[in-house]
């Protein structure tokens, strides 16, 4: 019987990092993927907390750390240990040769597809904005063909933002895709993974802007986590070029899961993809096992600890019936409002938290999923990212940030 | 917006000179009955303008679940009323086929419900002429093989599905033609009256607050539920009382025909397929305004229990949303309520109440609609003495789409495209789009996936003079109506409503929220399954990515 120290069930974020944490301290560390998670959708910025309960933003990520509610997963958590978990994943990038920028004390407000800003921590290169302060002209670049991004939408809102006044140009790059075909950030990115791809965007660029300007761009600038196809347009426009943050798929978010990936496989984890976790095999209040399905077959796969890292109920670690959510691998408990009526609000962009979005699993500070009576409920499982309790990730802009704390947080318990 | 004026007879009228609007015939109500009138007196040749408060079919001709009556619902408690949806379906299958699916429908009796009761309607049925053909259920359930094995006897009758939006829209362009107009967000305030005989309108802006006279020499009340409301302008009681209906949409055929339950009517018991989903009503409950339209997790879960009788697997489907209409009974007698009042429609004639050249017609059903049109715009041509027969039962809605044009089409449109645009169009707007994306291969990019919608149908939908907001483009569409409600066809269209540059695509926060939060009201009764996991995508999507609600700080810059 193999067995690992450390199972991590899912691949997202969450378990990415957790998975990354585990092996660093020496555990054996096999992580089970069902699918890709939602980095490609969500986007490869960590935003670890924009706004406040009242949706005032924040001066600060840190500030608003210091005074979060206890039912919170940053406060399970603890200071010390999101400052490591930051410390830990810029040093990931810092290695795979991709440094993300951004520390906790500073909040970034960075553009984004529909023309507004919204606030953010780490960030890659490309959507570094200091450039965009000093600018004067700044062009909005587009993409003929490429349906969800419309640079004109960018300009006219930036536009009216305070410190966002600049001369806008929009300028619009061919990429000669075949006519009609429905195009995505991603095509667009494939083609300028390639030389001839980033020669001719450079070629039609270079005719229509000027040199010392900022170029808003799609996020296109290349699918590897490297700032190759950054660096080698930068240099030849002699522009800065700030990515925005737009609708899925997300190339940003697949060049972070892409050096994730990398690195785990440098550093030797087992990484089995397209299982889905059917049941766990339990004794005496531990999990000895899980039973994956492929389509095929079964296998159990057996461990020490595990970190339950599937997501919510986008992800599928959680499943809502009517008024009631459920866990469905460990039947953890889930804390849900037994009125379903008070799951959602009245408004869909309300100024108040939505009670689905904190549904989740109850944990205490090592990760622990917790009974409602307090006790552990499992002690060898450990709980990171999306199904946790107590936290509204849209509201407070804390996507792929609760999941680097919790992922981070949870390898340290095993 | 079209404003230009045929001769009027109205003479009396104070407005502000030759600046007010005129129309022999002012229409109020842009559900089925007013925007049937509206074509009916547009081909008899009469001047006539439609207004509506919001959107055509914003009341309850666009919330039902869109069955085209065999009449069968109705073949044992009002024969009456079967004969005319037996006939009024015959006439609609052949004037308004673009509208309508075929679908047939059976009538289903299970264990539960009384053998008596089928008896007395296999013989209504046969009494007012719908044809009902039995079946064994054995050769339902190979139709059928979702239905339930409880069945103890099937009957066969010319049901079909109706979508509500296409044929308001199409009424409006065949009225259109024949000089038919009008006017949307355009709420009535007043009827003015001189010696008691009515002169003309007044009417607000609903998006500018502006006031404005209309002058004309006949008012027709086709508020719906509103009714109540606009003979009161003219100091009139019409006891109309909204009934609350709920209605709940899958993201599949569950079958392929109509499947009713063959009991007295009753609450969710019918289902009716349209093109990839089904419609579950229906709830009855009485309203507390017209405007009480937000449906309630407590009726999607009483419907769905009913509904489980007919599909016991009804829970494994992924539901698309609820909505909510309400049912404008009308009754002479004020305490009669939800289905105990009639489902007869009655026209009013307030020269009755002393009121000259005003009229209402109340009750009803979307599948009469036509014939109310029809008995509707006899009385104002008696008034008028226009002698001009109704011809609304012989010329179809709109022309066939010539196999020419459906030919270029095909070049354009993703596979199934082709058919569902020509009949959502008509012939003269396919040509239009057809031509846009001919000349720009970007025009054929799909805004919409789920819908199979077109860059170039969404703008040309953008452009039209009754669209001010994306909802408007949604109705005329279907964007954002399929499996992923906007999730992605939201920000595409506010991305092509700001490169129109139309007057009402400028604050493209303000549209996205708007869009989505329409979606929202009838998904946050069922945020379970996948469902709330669409829900999360889309939130994720908007507010944790585009952040287009959340403050900016100022200082942050």
């Amino acid at each position: 019987m193999r067995e690992s120290d450390v199972i991590v069930i899912g691949s997202g974020f969450a378990g990415l990092i957790a998975a990354a944490a585990a092996d660093k301290r020496g555990k054996k560390v096999t992580v089970l993927s069902k699918g890709v998670g939602t980095l490609t959708i969500g986007g490869g910025t960590i935003d670890l907390l924009g706004y406040g309960n009242d949706g005032r933003p924040l001066a600060n990520p840190a500030a608003g750390l210091a005074a979060i509610e206890p039912a919170h997963p940053y406060k399970k958590i603890g200071s010390p240990a999101i400052y490591a978990a930051i410390k830990f994943f810029l040093a990931i990038c810092e290695s795979a040769g991709y440094p993300y920028l951004g520390r906790l004390e500073e909040m970034k407000w960075i553009p984004t597809a529909a023309g507004t800003l919204k606030p953010t921590c780490l960030v890659p290169k490309t959507m570094d904005t200091t450039c965009l302060k000093s600018a004067h002209t700044v062009y909005a670049a587009g993409f003929q063909g490429l349906k969800d991004y419309y640079p004109h939408l960018v300009a006219k809102n930036l536009s009216k933002l305070p410190g966002y006044d600049k001369n806008y140009e929009i300028v619009m790059v061919n990429p000669h895709f075949t006519d009609g075909r429905d195009v995505s950030a991603l095509d667009v990115a494939r083609w300028l993974d390639t030389g001839t791809g980033r020669k001719e965007c450079i070629r039609q660029l270079v005719k229509k802007v000027k040199a010392g300007a900022v170029i808003l761009m799609p996020p296109v600038l290349g699918t590897s986590p490297d700032y190759q196809v950054l660096e080698e347009m930068e240099t030849a426009l002699d522009c800065r070029l700030v990515e925005t943050v737009a609708i899925p798929p997300s190339v940003t978010g697949f060049r972070l899961r892409s050096m994730m990936l990398n690195y785990l496989k440098t550093a030797g984890v087992r990484i089995i993809e397209q299982v889905s976790v059917a049941r766990a095999i339990m004794e005496k209040g531990k999990c000895l096992g899980v039973v994956t399905q492929n389509i095929d077959r079964e296998r159990t796969y057996y461990a020490k600890n595990f970190i339950l890292a599937n997501g919510g109920f986008y992800g599928g670690g959680l499943r809502a019936e009517p008024g009631q959510a459920i866990e469905p691998i460990f039947n953890l408990p889930v804390e849900a409002p037994a009125k379903q009526e008070e799951w959602g609000n009245r408004q869909l962009f309300s100024p108040e938290k939505q009670s689905f979005a904190k549904i989740g699993i109850t944990v205490d500070n090592k990760m622990r999923p917790l009974a409602p009576n307090g006790s552990i409920a499992i002690e060898n499982i450990f709980i990171a990212g999306r199904n946790l309790r107590g936290y509204d990730f849209c509201f407070e802009k804390s996507g792929n940030g609760v999941a680097l704390a919790s992922g981070y947080q949870a390898a340290m318990s095993v | 917006m079209e404003c230009k004026t045929k001769g009027s007879s109205v003479t009396s009228f104070q407005g502000r000179g030759n600046s007010v609007e005129k129309a022999t015939v002012v229409v109020i109500g842009g559900g089925a009955t007013g925007v049937g009138i509206l074509r009916d007196l547009a081909m008899r040749g009469v001047d006539v303008l439609l207004l509506e408060q919001r959107d055509l079919v914003y009341g309850s001709s666009s919330r039902y679940h869109g069955l085209l009556h065999s009449g069968g619902r109705y073949a044992v408690k009002d024969a009456a009323a079967g004969k005319e949806c037996i006939e009024e379906n015959t006439i609609l299958r052949k004037i308004g086929k673009h509208c309508v699916e075929a679908t047939e429908g059976f009538f289903i009796r299970l264990p539960e419900d009384d053998k008596a009761f089928e008896e007395k309607w296999v013989e209504g049925c046969r009494k007012v002429g719908i044809p009902a053909i039995p079946i064994s259920p054995e050769e339902a359930w190979r139709l059928e093989p979702n239905l339930t094995r409880r069945i103890q006897s099937v009957y066969r009758v010319p049901d079909a599905a109706i979508d509500g939006f296409r044929m308001a829209w199409q009424n409006v362009a065949s009225a259109r033609r024949y000089g038919g107009r009008v006017r949307t967000y355009t709420e009535v305030i007043g009827i003015e009256q001189s010696n008691n005989q009515v002169v003309g309108v007044t009417v607000r802006n609903f998006f500018t607050g502006e006031v404005e006279k209309i002058a004309c020499d006949f008012v027709v009340s086709a508020a719906g539920s509103w009714a109540g409301e606009i003979a009161g302008l003219a100091g009139i009681k019409v006891h109309v009382q909204p009934d609350r209906g709920t209605l709940l949409a899958f993201n599949h055929r569950l079958s392929s025909r109509i499947i009713n339950r063959l009991r007295p009517a009753s609450d969710g018991d019918i289902f009716v397929p349209h093109g990839s989903i089904t419609i579950l009503g229906t709830t009855s409950s009485p309203a507390e305004s017209p405007e009480d339209n937000l449906p309630s997790t407590q009726e999607v879960l009483a419907m769905m229990k009913i509904g489980e009788a007919t599909f016991e697997n009804l829970g494994q489907y992924r539901l698309l949303r609820a909505f909510t209409g309400t049912r404008p009974l009308y009754s002479a007698d004020p305490s009669a309520k939800g289905r105990g009042a009639s489902r007869n429609f009655v026209i009013l004639d307030h020269e009755k109440d002393n009121v000259k050249g005003f009229a209402s017609i109340v009750g009803g059903k979307f599948t009469t609609y036509r014939l109310m049109a029809e008995k509707m715009s006899d009385l104002v041509c008696r008034q008028l003495k226009v002698t001009a027969p109704c011809r609304t039962a012989e010329e179809p809605l709109v022309e066939d789409p010539s196999p020419g044009l459906l030919e270029k089409a095909r070049h354009y449109f993703p596979a199934y495209g082709t058919e569902l645009a020509a009949s959502r169009l008509g012939a003269e707007r396919l040509e239009k789009v057809v031509q846009s994306m001919e000349q720009d291969p970007e025009k054929r990019q799909l805004v919409c996936e789920c819908e199979n919608i077109t860059l170039a149908e969404v703008e040309a939908a953008a452009q039209d003079s009754t669209s001010h907001c994306l909802s408007d483009v949604r109705r005329k569409t279907r964007l954002g109506m399929g499996t992923c409600q906007g999730a992605f066809c939201t920000f595409r269209s506010v991305g092509v409503a700001d490169s129109q540059n139309l007057t009402w695509g400028q604050d493209t926060n303000k549209l996205l929220q708007e869009f989505l939060q329409g979606r929202w009201n009838g998904i946050r009764p069922i945020l379970w399954g996948n469902t709330l996991r669409e829900a999360e995508l889309t939130r994720g999507i908007y507010a944790g990515m585009l952040n287009i609600n959340g403050v900016i700080d100022n200082e942050g810059k």
